[in-house]
Order: C-alpha cells, then sequence, then structure tokens
C-alpha cells in the first residue's frame, strides 16, 4: 500500500521537490549576498553596541532589501500550492473511479485511507519544514535588524506547516465532495486565501490586545542615539505609530500656534522650545505587539489552522468511509 | 460443494437521500453458478453490486456473500471476491507490470503466474502504459487482475458495455474459459441481454430497485409460454391472467398475442403455445415494469403495438 501510494503520488511529489528546488535556487544565493553585507557593514556589532551612526546604517541596510523582501510576498503562495498539489491525488482518485479498484483489493478502505492520509500528511510537513528551514535563513540578517514579526511571521516557526496542512485538508474535503480535481484545487485555493488574508488582516492583532503607548520628550523615537523605543518598535509588530502635538491637561492644542512654531523654527530644537512657550508638547504613540510576544501568536495562529485542518481530515474520512461508493 | 449461497440478500435495501436506488431485494444465488443481472440504466443493478462487494452500506435488510458480511468483515470478504467496476478502471498513468505490482501488494492469494499468462495470451506486453490499451484490452487486463486474486466469487458490473461487438465476445470468451476451470462463482450485470445466454446459467431480472424474475436461464425458458390465438377482450385477458401470469400482451385486428408465465395450469386449446427466447422474455418484463411506472391502459397499446 506504501509503494502505490508512492506511484500514485510521484508525480506530484516530484512536482513539488522541483518548486523547493526553484524557491532554493532563488534564496540561496541572494541569501549569501544578504548575509555577507550583514558581516561587511557590521551590521551585527551596531545592534549589540549602538552608536551614533547606526541608526543610519540600520536603516540603509534594511531599505537595500526592500524590493527583494517583498518579492518573497509570493513565497505565500507555495504552502497552498504544496498543499493543493499534494492532495490532488486523492482526489483524482475519486475522480476516475480508480478507489472502487484500490478498495476492492484484499486491504480494507480503513487501511487504505490511514496510509494515504499518513504519507499525505507527512508529505506535508515535511516540505513545509524545508521551506520554513529555508526561509527563516534566509531570513535570518533581516530579522536581526527588523525582527521577525513583522515581515517574517508568515514564514517562519509553526505557521507554514499548519497552512500546508489547511491547504491540503481544504482541497481535500471539496475534493471528497465534488470528486473533480480541477474544481476541488479551485475552491480549495479560494477557500485557503480567504481564510489566510481575513485571518492575518483582521484577526491575528487581536490574539492579545496590542499595546499603547506614548513617547515624550528624550524617549521619542527617531533621535540621532537609538532610544529605547526605537529598539523595541524595530522588532515589534507595529499596528499604528505617529506623533502629535498635546496641550495642557491633555486638551488638544490650537493649531495655528503649532502651525506658525513649525514654520517659523528654524531647527527641531528651536520648534520645541518655541511650543515650550506655548505649553504644548510633542508626542509619539504606537500600537504594536512586541517582539516577544512572536511564539505565542505562532503558537495561537498554528492552533487555527491545524483544528481546522482536522476537522477538514475528519470530515474527509467520514465522507469516503460512509459516503462514497 | 458448499451450501452456503455465494451471495444472499434479504430485504436489502439502499436509499440515497429520500430515493430508493434498491428496495427489498431478497435473492440467493448458488455457489457455482455464473449469473447475469439484468434491468434498465437506473435499474439499482450497480447499486446491489456495490452492497455485495461492500462498497457501499445497506440502508436496509441483511447481505452476505460467501457467509459474511462485506461491510462488517472486509478483511474476510475482499480476498475471496474479485470486482470489475463499471468502465473497468485502471490506474491510467501506470505500466502494466506496475498493475500488477498493485495486485501482488495488495493481495494475500495473488497469482502471479495466472496474470501473466492471461496477459501473454491475450498478447499485451507489460512494459505497456495502461491509458495506450484499447477498452477492450483494459477490460481483459481488470478481469486478469480480478480473477489473479484467486477469488470464490467474482463480480463485474457492466463489464461489456463500453465494448464493440468483437472485445465483447472477446471478453466473453475469456470469462468463460476461467469458469471452466471451476471453483468459481460469477455474478455479473448488463443492460444487454444477447450474448449472456452463451455464458450464463442463471439470471436476475432487477427494474425500478426491485428484482422482478430470478432463476436458472434453463427454467425461465421452460415456463415462460407465448401464447398465440383469436383476438380477445381485457376480460379474456383478466381470464387468462388468473392460470397465468401474463407477463405482457398485445393486440392486432384479430389476434392475441400474450408472453405467460405459467403456474402449472394448463394451456387452454384455443392457444397456440410457442417456445419463447430469453431476450424477448427479459424485455417482456422490463416493460411490464415501465407500464407499471406510468397510466396502466394506454400504455399497455402503445408498448404492445
Amino acid at each position: 500500500m506504501i509503494w502505490l501510494t508512492w506511484r500514485q503520488q510521484r508525480t506530484e511529489t516530484l512536482i513539488a521537490i522541483l518548486v523547493l528546488a526553484l524557491v532554493t535556487a532563488v534564496l540561496v544565493p541572494t541569501g549569501l549576498h544578504i548575509a555577507s553585507v550583514y558581516d561587511h557593514d557590521g551590521i551585527g556589532g551596531c545592534l549589540a553596541h549602538p552608536t551614533g551612526t547606526c541608526t543610519e546604517r540600520l536603516d540603509a541596510f534594511a531599505g537595500r532589501w526592500d524590493s527583494l523582501s517583498s518579492l518573497t510576498g509570493w513565497f505565500n503562495l507555495l504552502p497552498g500550492l504544496i498543499g493543493a498539489l499534494l492532495a490532488a491525488p486523492l482526489v483524482l482518485e475519486l475522480e476516475r473511479g480508480t478507489f472502487r479498484l484500490a478498495w476492492t483489493q484484499s486491504i480494507t478502505r480503513r487501511r487504505w485511507l490511514t496510509t494515504r492520509l499518513a504519507l499525505l500528511v507527512g508529505a506535508a510537513v515535511a516540505f513545509a519544514l524545508l521551506l520554513t528551514l529555508l526561509m527563516s535563513w534566509w531570513r535570518h540578517p533581516l530579522d536581526a535588524v527588523d525582527g521577525r514579526f513583522q515581515n517574517g511571521f508568515d514564514f517562519e516557526g509553526l505557521v507554514p506547516t499548519a497552512y500546508t496542512l489547511f491547504a491540503a485538508a481544504v482541497v481535500l474535503a471539496f475534493g471528497v465532495v465534488l470528486r473533480r480535481t480541477a474544481a476541488a484545487i479551485g475552491l480549495g485555493f479560494v477557500a485557503f486565501f480567504a481564510l489566510r488574508i481575513g485571518i492575518e488582516g483582521w484577526v491575528r492583532q487581536h490574539y492579545v490586545a496590542p499595546i499603547h503607548k506614548t513617547w515624550t520628550g528624550g524617549e521619542l523615537p527617531g533621535r540621532i542615539l537609538i532610544s529605547p523605543a526605537d529598539a523595541l518598535l524595530r522588532t515589534a509588530w507595529v499596528l499604528n505609530r505617529g506623533t502629535g502635538f498635546s496641550a495642557m491637561q491633555g486638551h488638544r492644542p490650537d493649531p495655528s500656534i503649532v502651525e506658525s512654531c513649525i514654520k517659523n523654527a528654524s531647527t527641531r530644537g528651536f520648534e520645541r522650545t518655541c511650543l515650550a512657550q506655548h505649553h504644548i508638547t510633542e508626542y509619539a504613540y504606537a500600537v504594536y505587539q512586541p517582539a516577544s510576544r512572536f511564539w505565542l501568536f505562532q503558537v495561537i495562529e498554528t492552533g487555527i489552522f491545524v483544528v481546522l485542518s482536522l476537522a477538514l481530515l475528519g470530515f474527509a474520512i467520514y465522507w469516503i468511509r460512509r459516503r462514497v461508493s | 460443494m458448499t451450501v452456503i449461497p455465494a451471495v444472499q440478500t434479504h430485504a436489502l435495501g439502499k436509499r440515497y437521500g429520500s430515493r430508493w436506488a434498491l428496495r427489498d431485494c431478497s435473492l440467493a444465488i448458488a455457489s457455482g453458478s455464473v449469473t447475469a443481472l439484468v434491468g434498465p440504466n437506473g435499474a439499482g443493478k450497480t447499486t446491489l453490486l456495490h452492497l455485495l462487494i461492500g462498497l457501499s452500506e445497506p440502508s436496509a435488510g441483511e447481505v452476505r456473500v460467501l457467509g459474511w458480511s462485506p461491510r462488517e468483515q472486509p478483511q474476510v470478504v475482499l480476498p475471496r471476491v474479485g470486482f470489475v467496476a463499471q468502465e473497468h478502471p485502471l490506474y491510467r498513468g501506470f505500466s502494466l507490470a506496475e498493475m500488477l505490482k498493485v495486485g501482488r501488494k495488495l493481495n494475500p492469494h495473488w497469482d502471479e503466474g495466472l496474470a501473466h499468462d492471461r496477459l501473454a495470451r491475450l498478447d499485451i506486453p507489460l512494459g505497456q502504459k495502461v491509458h495506450r490499451l484499447s477498452s477492450g484490452q483494459q477490460a481483459q487486463v481488470a478481469l486478469t487482475l480480478a480473477l489473479a486474486k484467486r477469488p470464490e466469487l467474482l463480480v463485474l458490473d457492466e463489464p461489456v458495455a463500453a465494448l464493440d461487438p468483437l472485445a465483447r465476445r472477446e471478453f466473453l470468451q475469456s470469462l468463460m474459459e476461467a469458469v471452466a476451470e471451476g471453483g468459481l462463482t460469477v455474478l455479473l450485470s448488463s443492460h444487454i441481454v444477447s450474448e449472456l445466454e452463451r455464458v450464463c446459467d442463471h439470471l436476475v431480472i432487477l427494474a425500478a430497485g426491485g428484482v422482478r424474475l430470478a432463476g436458472s436461464i434453463e427454467q425461465i425458458l421452460a415456463s415462460h409460454r407465448l401464447l398465440v390465438g383469436p383476438r380477445v377482450d381485457p376480460d379474456g385477458v383478466a381470464r387468462e391472467h388468473q392460470k397465468h401470469a401474463v407477463i405482457q400482451e398485445s393486440h392486432t385486428e384479430r389476434q392475441t398475442t400474450l408472453l405467460v408465465r405459467l403456474n402449472g395450469a394448463g394451456v387452454d386449446v384455443r392457444w397456440r403455445s410457442d417456445d419463447v427466447g430469453l431476450e424477448e422474455v427479459v424485455l417482456a418484463y422490463l416493460g411490464q415494469q415501465s407500464m407499471r411506472r406510468t397510466e396502466p391502459e394506454r400504455d399497455l397499446t402503445e408498448v404492445a403495438s
């Protein structure tokens, strides 16, 4: 049965390996380049011992990879692609009616199902872990500077594996009902991305209530010296940030005064003195999830996708055992 | 021989949603027989075969195959039963050698020699990919896989429906050869009656989800007669019906023809009593069903004329 499963899933597995090889071919050279620039520019030392020009150097380093880093957004497709690819042979078996051949050999349907699903899940996890390892290695220098919560969350830790499992499970669930491979993959993709985008855009930030924080005076982020706020926000997942002005007792300041101070002052220092004369202070605020919550969020999101995957797999198992004949 | 029938069903039924695909089906298939299950499309043939093989679960009643329940004891039933599903599904991308490997890996009593011999006789090379075979050859390969399991019961679902006449003949021929080797009970479904008579010795007629007639072909042919005589009115037919079961009637200006199943009563002298062919009997039973489903009176004449 293991041989048969492998034989049926061979083409799809090879395609998945090919996809992974392509990804590797892109990531390894660029990853080596990023790492060498990281070493050459002394970014590590800058992070350990922040000095005067560090903020600029860090910004320059991070900014340099912006376009490359945004390209990896496409890699969000990979868990969906690999999951769907691995689930396809099973759906194809239902579409073509060959399950009737398989189920009327001497092995029971239960054993057939167990083997097929075990190897499917095993392959999905293996591919997802390889992809995670690769991406984590590639992003390592970027993560050191900017943290991984903001840009690396979808590619690192546990979630890629959960996404892959979910993609496979959702395609399988559609597949057992529809018995049409193309339709199952199409609908599965729609469901997969709807959930991924929905959770990433609207749900993830609420796993734990975000921290609201306000800074004034010397703590203000964006000074020449790295302030504690800067280091904090750099690696955090910042949901919202900005600056503002407040008058005495939290009243809103007169905009015309603020405007005239900003317009007439030649430096930031004069500007502040001008504002202070009118009892107006500048403040910065941020709403964020601190870097320390990365793993908590990973576990929560993985939990959501794994639970959904198990529910879909359970449904597929029920359907195959009871409704398919 | 064992006294356990190869297949026994009791009040067997299968419902999909609110529709009964098969209902109240009680049937026994003798060990060693070759039985044709005939009926129009949608009569419940595939449903019945799937229940026998354990592919689906009964909604009502009971089924025993070689004495066991196919759903509850699949590990006992499956190795003893060979099954060729409708359209004889095979793994399209596999070579024949790989198809045989599937059989070898999944069946404890697999007879590799038998499989090789059959394929050699059919002149199908082992290196060939399944999707390159003609549909006749694919049917033969599916039959080979089922036979190499060394089953006690072989179940075939519409094995010849998709085949051209020549391939159909060749398929039935090689089925007969397998039967001749002995020890095999065969149940095959078909909506084509011609040629089955050469292969089968028993017949089950299934229509609209129920068994209409079951028995040995010999018996069926002996008990059915075509009565031809001067035209009688419906009362006359009803009178005749009290003596024999009138399966089909047809009338012309002067003549009435009745297809009847004799119930032991003698045939009135005003009828000429003719032998009837198997195909006619089957069609008569199937026609009877379609009459019952719609308005009886009008259809009666329409079908008959």
